[in-house]
Order: C-alpha cells, then sequence, then structure tokens
C-alpha cells in the first residue's frame, strides 16, 4: 500500500487534473495482493470466496483503466463478462458451503479434500 | 484537482475496506467490508468514464452477490468455527513470501515500464461508457462472448439447482 501513494507521489511532477493510469494500476495492485493473500490464508470457504472477489474486482479496475487508456470499449465489455463470472462462480461456491454445511461437516477447506458425495 | 482528490479517497477507501475484508475474522463483518470495496470501486469506475460499469457494478456486485453473502451467513448462522489444529499453519510463511515476491514485481513492472503517456494526465476520451457504445461493442463485435457468458450463467443456475437438490436428498427429503 505505501507503495501506492509512494506512486502517487511520484507522478505528481506538476499540477495536472487528471489521474494518470499508473495509479490506478497501483491501486489494482494493492487489490490483487490483498485479495491473494486472503485465498492463500483463509480457511474458511466463506471469507476465502469474498477474497476471490477482491481478485476479480481488482483485474475489473485495471481492464477498465486500461480501456480509458487505450480510448475503446473493450475492457468495459470485458470487465462486465468478468462480473458475470463472477456471480456464476458465487452461486456455486455459496450451493458447495450450503451443501456442506447440511451434512454437518466443518466449514474448513482443509477439510474439504475429498470429492466424494 | 478535484478529480485527484475523489480519486484519493475512493482509492484510499477501496485499499482500507479490502484490508479488512482480509483480515476479519467474521464472515458478516468481511461482507459488510466488502461492499465498501464495491463501492469505492464504483466511483472508480466513473472517474474512469466508465459509468455504465459503475451502475452494474452496484446493481449486481453490491445488490446481488453480496446479498447472496448475507444471505448464506444468516442461513449457517452464528455457528461457532470448529477450530482443528492448523495444520498448515506454518505454510503460512509461504503465501506472505508469494505475495511480497509478487508486489516487489509489480512495483518494478510499474516503475520501468515505457508506456507512453503513463504518468501524464490521461487524454481526452471519447463516448466510450455510455450504455449505447458497450451495446454496440457487444452487438458488433463480441456477440460470441455475449452468448457464451449467458450460456454459464444458464449452467451455474442448474448447477446450483442440482447441488440443492442432492443436499436434500442427503437428508431423506424429496
Amino acid at each position: 500500500m505505501s507503495s501506492v501513494l509512494a506512486m502517487g507521489t511520484a507522478a505528481v511532477g506538476d499540477p495536472q487534473e487528471g489521474v494518470p493510469l499508473a495509479l490506478y494500476l497501483g491501486v489494482s495492485g494493492g487489490l490483487f495482493l490483498l485479495g491473494l493473500l486472503g485465498v492463500l490464508t483463509r480457511r474458511n470457504p466463506l471469507l476465502l470466496f469474498l477474497a476471490v472477489e477482491l481478485l476479480l474486482n481488482s483485474a475489473n479496475l485495471s481492464l477498465v483503466g486500461f480501456s480509458r487508456y487505450w480510448n475503446v470499449t473493450d475492457g468495459h465489455v470485458f470487465a462486465l463478462v468478468v462480473m458475470v463470472v463472477a456471480a456464476a462462480e458465487v452461486v456455486i461456491g455459496l450451493g458447495l458451503v450450503v451443501a456442506v454445511f447440511r451434512q454437518r461437516l466443518a466449514l474448513d477447506v482443509d477439510q474439504m479434500s475429498s470429492m466424494k458425495g | 484537482m478535484g478529480e485527484r482528490i475523489v480519486f484519493t479517497i475512493a482509492a484510499a477507501s477501496a485499499l482500507a475496506s479490502g484490508t479488512l475484508v482480509v483480515t476479519l475474522k467474521e464472515p458478516f463483518r468481511a461482507t459488510v467490508a466488502l461492499i465498501g470495496t464495491l463501492l469505492s470501486l464504483a466511483v472508480l469506475f466513473v472517474l474512469l468514464a466508465a459509468p455504465f460499469v459503475a451502475a452494474i457494478q452496484v446493481i449486481v456486485y453490491a445488490g446481488a452477490i453480496v446479498v447472496l453473502f448475507l444471505f448464506v451467513i444468516a442461513y449457517l448462522g452464528e455457528r461457532p468455527l470448529v477450530e482443528i489444529g492448523d495444520r498448515l499453519g506454518r505454510y503460512q510463511v509461504f503465501a506472505w513470501l508469494a505475495v511480497i515476491v509478487l508486489g516487489i514485481q509489480g512495483f518494478i513492472v510499474l516503475g520501468t515500464t515505457k508506456l507512453d503517456g503513463f504518468r501524464d494526465d490521461p487524454k481526452v476520451v471519447s463516448d466510450i461508457g455510455s450504455p449505447e457504445a458497450i451495446g454496440r461493442s457487444f452487438i458488433d463485435s463480441y456477440i460470441v462472448p455475449f452468448e457464451a457468458t449467458s450460456l454459464v450463467l444458464l449452467v451455474a443456475a442448474i448447477g446450483a439447482v442440482m447441488l440443492a437438490k442432492r443436499a436434500v436428498k442427503s437428508e431423506g427429503g424429496r
């Protein structure tokens, strides 16, 4: 996070109006690192899915940022597709969580290592 | 200047609530923190001349996905987290290592890139974020991905129903 702030001060050479792409990519990278840390360290599946949402959102931010940089619509289109995929992933993931819960099993991804129904 | 102030506030709040999402242990609170991240990102999308994506972010993410999370958390109820001895706890140092190395990599890439106008004021954009432009882009050049996306949603919906049905069956229901 501090790296992002350092980038911010480095990028401000002279008074500017807008925000350069570098800062958006810094924020996106910071969110991605946070999400990655969550995915790697959490063991509760619900918290894991929340961290995955962070990852997808950081990707969306850089997609839209580059879309603005190149002045094309493609990034927006792909960001919308990513949102749909995120919705599908959440539906299936939470369905699995509820199914595991109804079998009275512990909500811990370390325990869900078997594929048997 | 105003754009910079709004950007700073939104970026700081996105990163702060993102940190909360990762650090809070209780799923309900982490989900509420995620709403903060999603709304701050919607503000950033507006700054990036993407009003339609920002609206969809608020409606679909903060409106539908987070509500789904909250429903499931409410359904699971206040269940004490079963603390089974953390067999993999000592490997967490590798997670931190991966994150730190990736962060250094990203910092170096952002610092050394030669992309034109990367650190300058962004150029004035044409109409790229309106519903009309996005709709035209979908119909003109991305019709196949659009249909594939709808298929993904259909498969996910059917899969969720099948999952729920199996779970009910395994409990001796219909």
